[in-house]
């Protein structure tokens, strides 16, 4: 088996993947890329709609564009790229145990980091009652079929789930002359960008129907028509308003779920809120030397925000092993820094926060981002420890669909080392 | 026309194990399955669990048949290369009524000679099964009983008789059989016809429909219906041992199943039903079963499920439960291996060999071959070297250092294989039940197009002509505006 010793590894060769290993290269870390797919781009290169790039380009690109330019400033960064690689292993000990068509390989590194993405929930996870045809497939396959196999999936669709896949897929199966017939959505609100809602249905008249869901899927054996229903409050299905509609295609657009099955290998925790690693405020699991960054962490609605994150990870890995190397290389010890770890928790009104924990005293300012679990009209972000406040935001509309992010600087955090409360993030309704 | 010895309609578990059979014998047989590949009828809508036998009343031909064919497992599984694990069978008492029926098994299951059976205590189960409900306070344990893939063991049942010279024919559903005046039959299916002098119907719930193209009437079935749970490989806390609750009059009742594959299976419900297609999964059912293995394993993350299925048991009526294995007594020749509801993989061995005792009476000479060859060749599962082989292996072909299935991590060498085997693999499903690829959680969500492209290039068809199992299961419906042809 062919060993191979690089500084950083990243796992995943996505928007995530290719911006952690660009800074750790700037860091002056040798870095290596290993893909499993026989390009870099990840699942951008299949989002062919506009609308990436505009915060941290300042300009609108496409997936593929997007994707172009890391692509192009990994091939001038002299780092080792390898493609229609898969990693099948991975130790504590760092060690990357991967193959290709040329054989096995094993990286060992002085850093990884984990950019392997995420994957759509499927029919099983939800146990959509029915037959088991052809035509019932995920919005995210789908659209590899249209856009990059040239393929139809059918001829009628029904969309089920307003996640932003899922509606990107209905504009996009419209203009290529399907019939999209409707989306449905489970919630009482729509999960996608309201963007998206705007630019990809309502623009293309496509209805979407809310608190209604897919109670059974009919045919076999092909997909002829799908049961819907409108539920209560409680989800519960109102008998009364089932209904049948004839289609051959039935899109699933009900989630993303990390893949972090490689990092739990490694004896990585997870955070069960966000299925990724449970990291602190450097984006390192409670692996020593293990980082993580992008969908593989906590799913992201936009990807200049997983370019940020990744950049931060990329450098705190390269940070990781440089240190470790000039602590070898001068012999000294390690200076003795008095810092704590703190847990950083969802309160009121907020579904997970990334990073799940704090080390005090901060030496940078720390990046918190964090969800809501349900729309909030005016609120305000409150983040305390214990009883005292350390942060505060403005009062804005809130929803479960965009990704929240607050900086905590460290002045304000440098008592809390020693009453070692445990930090909340709460966003609270505002009255009027 | 080619004329057989035997013609077995039907390539499920029990048709194939009696090709299988019949494969040892200097004879010609032919087995005619209507589906796109073996084992796609009740023989994957299954939970896999081999029997050991202490169920069937003492003396009925259940008893006696399943209990011999469970005890084959263990051989047959080293001779055919199929997976096979032995987690035993907890059978749960939750109170003192209980207890007098698991007695009342224990008593069956020793008079049908099963082995090693024994009442067990709550604290013993505990040790074994930390995550048990509390209120579990005595089982029967079955410390021999097995688990196996259906479907794996079917397919293994049908290579080896193909390799000892059985023709295994697919996409054959019978519209017309004809008895002759020379005593022979003629079996018409959708596009061939076929001469035999015996026939064998293992047609699983259609068995009373084939028998009827002769005019035979000799009984009546009907499907019981079962949904079932496939679960993560990947949970905290999941079953070691095979757990079913104290039966009902009707059920083995809901029990967790672990996998061949490490896998949990839930399963099953039981629902007579009229339509013998429905296999479709109902709200009901699903919810029973996650609740019937929470009586079990309250723990059990029903968040971890990946996938949904059914399966139809095939049930001769007014048959006190039992199989219909018996010549029939108005056509000589034609032998009914009929009504093999549960448990029908454990027995299918057994039923293969009360089969061949049936055709050896009805007067056909069953000499045994000297050249027949039990084994059957493993076929490569690259996650299952060591890397030392894997690396061999790769450099003598590079097909399996590519990935395609990554949540079960199966290569490209491996499914081409499968495309070539010796029953070859030409849907979306056969290539999964053979190698696994899309078997994972995804559920294909990653690899489908691979696998269609793999299938197009390998079989020269177009990926629109793709299917995911059954004719007309297209998975693609042309190019897109502009597309490449």
């Amino acid at each position: 088996m062919k060993q191979l010793n690089y500084d950083v590894v990243v796992i995943g060769g996505g928007p995530a993947g290719m911006a952690a290993a660009l800074k750790a290269k700037d860091k002056g870390a040798t870095v290596a890329i290993i893909e499993r797919n026989d390009e870099l781009g990840g699942i951008l290169n299949q989002c062919i709609h506009s609308g990436f790039g505009l915060s941290y380009f300042k300009q609108e690109l496409t997936g593929p564009e997007y994707a172009e330019l890391f692509i192009n400033q990994v091939a001038a960064a002299d780092i080792d790229v390898f493609l229609k690689t898969m990693v099948i292993d991975l130790s504590p000990a760092r060690q990357v145990k991967a193959m290709n068509d040329e054989g096995m390989l094993l990286f060992n590194a002085g850093a990884i980091v984990l950019a392997m993405g995420c994957r759509e929930r499927t029919r099983g996870a939800i146990k959509i009652p029915g037959s088991r045809p052809a035509g019932v497939l995920t919005a995210g396959l789908a659209q590899r079929y249209v856009n990059i196999e040239n393929r139809k999936p059918g001829e009628r669709i029904v969309i089920l789930g307003s996640g932003d896949i899922g509606l990107i897929m209905a504009r996009r199966l419209t203009l290529e002359g399907m019939q999209v017939l409707g989306v449905y959505e489970l919630m009482p609100y729509a999960n996608g960008l309201y963007r998206n809602i705007k630019n990809c249905l309502d623009d293309f008249e496509i209805p979407l129907h809310l608190s209604t869901t897919v109670t059974k899927i009919i045919g076999h054996p092909h997909l002829k028509a799908i049961e819907v229903a409108k539920v209560d409050e409680n989800f519960n299905v109102i008998e009364a308003t089932r209904e049948v509609i004839p289609c051959d295609t039935l899109l699933l657009s009900i989630g993303l779920i990390p893949e972090n099955e490689l990092s739990q290998k490694s004896g990585v925790s997870l955070n069960p809120r966000t299925n990724g690693p449970l990291v602190n405020e450097d984006l390192e699991t409670d692996q020593p030397g293990i980082f993580a960054c992008g969908n593989v962490l906590h799913v992201h609605d936009l990807v200049d925000n997983v370019t940020l994150e990744a950049e931060q990870a990329g450098a705190a890995a390269a940070a990781y092993v440089l240190k470790q190397t000039n602590r070898q290389s001068t012999n000294e010890a390690r200076p003795v820094e008095a810092r704590t770890t703190l847990s950083l928790s969802p309160g009121e009104n907020v579904s997970y926060t990334v990073p799940a924990k704090l080390t005090v005293p901060l030496q940078h300012a720390a990046r918190i981002l964090f969800r809501v679990n349900k729309p909030l009209d005016q609120a305000e972000v409150v983040i305390q420890a214990g009883t005292k406040i350390l942060y505060q935001g403005k009062p804005h509309a809130f929803k479960p669909s965009v990704m929240e992010m607050v900086a905590l600087n460290p002045e304000e955090m440098i008592h809390l080392s020693y009453t070692k409360q445990p930090i909340t993030v709460a966003v609270q309704a505002v009255n009027g | 026309m080619n004329h057989y010895d035997i013609i077995i309609i039907g390539g499920g578990i029990t048709g194939t194990a009696i090709a299988h059979e019949c494969s040892k014998y200097k004879l010609t047989a032919a087995l005619l399955e209507r589906g796109t590949d073996i084992g796609i009828g009740a023989t994957k809508g299954n939970g896999g669990v081999v029997h050991p036998g202490y169920d069937p009343t003492p003396g009925s031909l259940k008893a006696k048949i399943n209990v011999r064919g469970a005890n084959s497992y263990p051989r047959l599984a080293k001779e055919l290369n199929f997976g096979i694990i032995n987690p035993g069978i907890f059978v749960i008492g939750f109170s003192a009524a209980d207890e007098a029926v698991l007695r009342h098994k224990l008593e069956f299951g020793i008079k049908n000679g099963v082995r090693d059976l024994a009442m067990i205590t709550a604290e013993q189960m505990h040790n074994r099964e930390p995550h048990l409900a509390t209120d579990a306070k005595q089982a029967l344990y079955a410390p021999t009983a097995t688990v196996v893939d259906p479907f794996e063991v079917a397919i293994a049942f049908a290579e080896n008789a193909k390799a000892n010279g059985v023709d295994i024919l697919t996409n054959q559903p019978v519209t017309a059989i004809e008895k002759r005046t020379d005593g022979s039959f003629r079996i018409s299916t959708a596009n061939q016809q076929f001469a035999c002098s015996y026939i064998v119907n293992a047609a699983g719930n259609h068995a009373d429909a084939v028998a009827k193209l002769l005019g035979i009437e000799e009984y009546q079935m009907k499907p019981r219906h079962g949904d079932l749970l496939v679960f993560d490989k990947d949970m905290k806390i999941k079953p070691q041992t095979v757990m079913f609750p104290c039966p009902g009059p009707d059920t083995k009742g809901i029990a967790c199943i672990p996998t061949v594959h490490g896998n949990t299976i839930v399963g099953s419900t039981a629902t007579m039903m009229d339509d013998k297609e429905a296999v479709d999964n109902y709200a009901p059912g699903i919810q029973a079963l996650i609740d019937g293995v929470h009586k079990i394993l309250p723990e059990l993350d029903a968040g971890k499920i990946i996938r949904t299925f059914a399966g139809l048991r095939p049930v001769v009526l007014d048959n006190n439960n039992d199989f219909f294995i018996a010549e029939s007594q108005t056509v000589k020749g034609f032998i009914h291996a009929a009504g093999i509801q549960s448990p029908g993989v454990a027995s299918a061995p057994a039923i293969a060999e009360q089969v061949r005792d049936l055709l050896d009476n009805a007067g056909l000479e069953m000499k045994p071959k000297s050249d027949y060859n039990p084994y059957r060749e493993k076929q490569i599962v690259f996650s299952e070297l060591d890397v030392a082989k894997q690396d061999a292996l790769i450099q003598q072909n590079p097909a399996y250092g590519q990935i395609i299935c990554r949540c079960e991590t199966v290569t490209a060498g491996e499914i081409i294989d499968a495309i070539h085997g010796l029953i070859p693999a030409h849907t979306l499903d056969a290539v999964k039940r053979r190698t696994r690829a899309g078997m994972g959680r995804c559920q294909s969500g990653f690899c489908q197009y691979k696998i269609i492209a793999i299938l197009s290039r390998e079989l020269g068809l177009a990926v629109d002509e793709i299917c995911l199992e059954d004719q007309g299961s297209r998975l693609l419906c042309g190019p897109v505006k502009g597309g490449a042809k």
